[in-house]
């Protein structure tokens, strides 16, 4: 699993093109970014760490708190 | 969503697509800003801007200037040189001997007097200032500035990540789209006929200037006096075109290849076209049209 | 994608004058990272409620309700000049409801789930605030953040940084965050494991987000987080847990655009694995369809599965060394389905989301026999932002 995720990240790195800046117009829509609706992310993560065994998605871990 | 205001001569208009209209509006103002903040600094007829220092200052010291001026100044440079002198930033004295809406054509003498005072060749500058030799010289930036507005309120728009935009300064336009690449659709008018076509333009991300005298000239009998003056002779062309629009990169070079086939004969204003190797259009005094862009 | 493919000029003429133009100041196209260019203010309201235990599932014979919880949150963020941003954030929680105290095998040699008797109720209210400073190459982040509930506080202070590559192509991102928490847990009825605890955590944060072309971009990320303190859960019956645990994240995601559907795929995975020996993998899946300009509607799946920790059983003993019970460290798969709606009205934009969550049991079984009280549960909520 590790290897194939490493294997396809040189792969999809050696294969990029350049985009001007003026071409990134797709790139900028709300759809295209990591984390649209911080939020909705906080709300949702908070109900999988609760209730998993994992937590953890980007960036650091954060404070806890009691959930149950 | 459409922007609409007043600048540069003429109307204006941005074309935004963005996130939402609200966010548009806000990126429209800026770019707004953007074309305001050249015209205040470029425009002959305000006191305040860089190119009234230079004229007044004329024939008697040079005049410091920013690094957008000198490049504008090196620009203007170039554009001589590429058309063999017919683009000249100092040929803007000439609108004084000529009265377009008197259809009376000018003195001689006062044309061959006012010639004396043109010449770009004379002008010297650097990259910190500019000086013009003699009294009575002006460089008039008319003929790079609305093209560079185009360009400078599309960069601007586009730094800020719009998804897509086109900016029409009074007739030349620039535009970028990445509305899933559909390019925006122009029309470019008939000189007769402004409501008709004489050809479609698809705008992806490129510029399209046009220059025409069809609404600015002097007709005496069945000759044809252009507002577009030749910088050696102070007359406009002998059977110039009557209308050039060409699609480049960007908005600057579109505007000044468009101005300097105007002042050129028809038949040499083709050739260079057609070398220049851009997408073109030409519509001659018989109303013929030629050019790559003709057959769209 | 839609440029014109004008060809490289060909005359010198034309060459000439676009090396000129493009020296002047509106052609620099310089990748500047900028503050957010208008304020937004957010609300959200969240209602998190799991299913009922079955009475064949719990001691007593009787079907149990379980957990309820609503969320109320709160965000601003803010451009300050023109290198600053500001953010604010506010959560409220009620929670209500029982839960799992303990486990024992039933006279059918089932494992039976023994709820929390009388319902709990409880309020969190955490609080958050953020600067951050953007600059030419990217940006940097401090936050802080205090929860406090009766039974538990926290303060977390956190900092990460974003760098831009010169082409503007790929970013690295760094985050560090470090809490200091604090349990006290409420007497009632049953004992706790403990009257008064701490717990401190530590983590850190790598990545990289590459744009692969004008359509498609993807990410990678590492990351390292330290838990240490009292790690048992106070309220069960027969819980004690290492008073370390070290964990490990390694997660991709990527965003594909195609321009004939009008919308979006976006894919994100995530493997996790600790020092209690409990691994995961985690994979979600989403399309986002633009219905115009204003309407998206995005449905969406996750699967997740989860191997146990080693000193997890289905009934827990005092063996003398570290022992659980608890469901959520067990070993199964997840399974969640949701619907999330955006329309935009001018500045104002609502979204609704819907999402159902279904513990593996039957269908969905990842070897062992699942543990009775695993959960299953709706997840709705709905908020809207305002832009000024």
């Amino acid at each position: 699993m590790k290897n194939s995720l490493f294997v396809l990240s040189i792969i999809a790195l050696t294969g990029c093109q350049t985009v001007e800046p003026w071409e990134r117009g797709i790139l900028a829509k709300e759809e295209m970014q990591w984390q649209a609706s911080t939020m909705e992310a906080r709300f949702r993560q908070q109900m999988f760490n609760s209730k998993e065994a994992s937590s953890g998605t980007s960036g650091a871990a954060g404070g806890g708190c009691g959930c149950n | 969503m459409k922007y609409a205001f007043k600048a540069m001569g003429g109307p204006c208009v941005f074309r935004i697509k963005a996130r939402s209209e609200h966010i548009a509006y806000h990126h429209a103002q800026a770019a707004h800003e953007e074309v305001l903040r050249l015209e205040r600094r470029y425009s002959r007829y305000r006191e305040d801007s860089i190119t009234s220092t230079i004229n007044a200052s004329a024939g008697k010291n040079s005049v410091s200037i920013d690094e957008e001026t000198y490049r504008l100044l090196n620009y203007a440079d170039t554009a001589f040189k590429v058309s063999g002198g017919l683009f000249d930033l100092t040929s803007g004295v000439l609108r004084r001997c000529w009265d377009f809406r008197s259809q009376t054509l000018p003195n001689q003498d006062e044309v061959e007097r006012t010639l004396t005072r043109v010449g770009w060749a004379g002008v010297r500058f650097s990259k910190d200032e500019v000086f013009l030799p003699d009294i009575g010289m002006e460089i008039d930036f008319g003929g790079v500035v609305k093209e560079y507005a185009v360009d400078a309120a599309l960069a601007l728009l586009k730094k800020r990540k719009v998804e897509g935009a086109l900016v029409d300064l009074a007739g030349d336009i620039g535009a970028f789209s990445n509305g899933f690449g559909t390019p925006w659709d122009i029309g470019i008018k008939h000189p007769r006929s402004p409501e008709k076509a004489v050809a479609t333009v698809q705008l992806a991300n490129s510029a399209l200037a046009s220059s025409g005298d069809y609404e600015r000239c002097i007709v005496i009998g069945d000759r044809r006096y252009s507002h577009i003056l030749n910088p050696k002779t102070g007359w406009p062309t002998n059977n110039a075109p009557l209308a050039v629009s060409i699609l480049a990169p960007n908005c600057l070079v579109a505007g000044s290849s468009a101005t300097i086939a105007m002042l050129m004969h028809s038949s040499a204003a083709r050739a260079w076209l057609s070398e220049l190797g851009i997408p073109w259009l030409l519509v001659d005094s018989d109303f013929n049209t030629y050019g790559t862009l003709a057959g769209i | 994608m839609g440029s014109n493919t004008l060809d490289k000029a060909k005359s010198p003429a034309l060459a000439a004058l676009l090396s000129s133009a493009v020296l002047l100041p509106a052609y620099q196209s310089a990748e500047a990272d900028a503050p957010p260019e208008s304020t937004e203010i957010g609300f959200r309201y969240g209602k998190y409620q799991e299913d009922t235990v079955a009475g064949s599932d719990t001691l007593s014979g009787q079907k149990s309700e379980r957990y309820d919880i609503d969320v109320a949150q709160f965000s601003l963020i803010a451009p300050v000049g023109d290198s600053w941003s500001v953010g604010l954030t506010g959560q409220w929680e009620s929670m209500s409801g029982a839960s799992p105290w303990f486990s024992l095998y039933g006279a059918d040699g089932q494992q039976k789930v023994i709820m929390s008797g009388a319902s709990i109720e409880d309020r969190r209210a955490e609080y958050g605030v953020e600067a951050r400073y953007f600059h030419d190459e990217g940006n940097v982040g401090f936050n802080y953040v205090n929860s406090e509930e009766d039974d538990y506080h926290s303060d977390s202070v956190g900092a990460d940084a974003s760098l831009n590559s010169a082409d503007g192509l790929r970013t690295y991102t760094l985050a560090l965050s470090a809490s200091v928490d604090k349990i006290t847990p409420t007497q009632g009825v049953a004992p706790t494991n403990t009257l008064k605890a701490d717990k401190d955590i530590h983590s850190i944060w790598v990545g990289v987000s590459q744009i692969i072309n004008d359509r498609s971009i993807f990410n990678l990320g590492l990351g390292y987080t330290q838990r240490q303190g009292y790690l048992t859960d106070p309220y069960k019956y027969r819980d004690n847990r290492p008073d370390n645990r070290e964990e490990l994240v390694l997660s991709g995601g990527y965003r594909h655009f195609f321009d004939d559907q009008n919308g979006a795929l976006q894919t994100d995975y995530r493997y996790f694995i600790d020092s209690w020996d409990v691994e995961s993998h985690t994979l979600e899946l989403a399309w986002v369809q633009n219905l115009n300009n204003d309407i998206q509607v995005t449905p969406f799946v996750r699967g997740y599965n989860q191997s146990q920790a080693n000193f997890y059983s289905d009934v827990a003993v005092d063996t003398g060394g570290y022992y659980s019970d608890d469901h959520r460290l067990s070993s199964y798969s997840a399974v969640s389905f949701g619907l999330r709606l955006k329309k935009n009205f001018g500045p104002w934009r609502v979204s609704a989301t819907a999402e159902r969550y279904e513990s593996a049991e039957g269908r969905w079984r990842y070897s062992q026999v699942p543990n009775k009280a695993l959960v299953d549960f709706w997840g709705y909520s709905l908020g809207f932002t305002y832009n000024f």
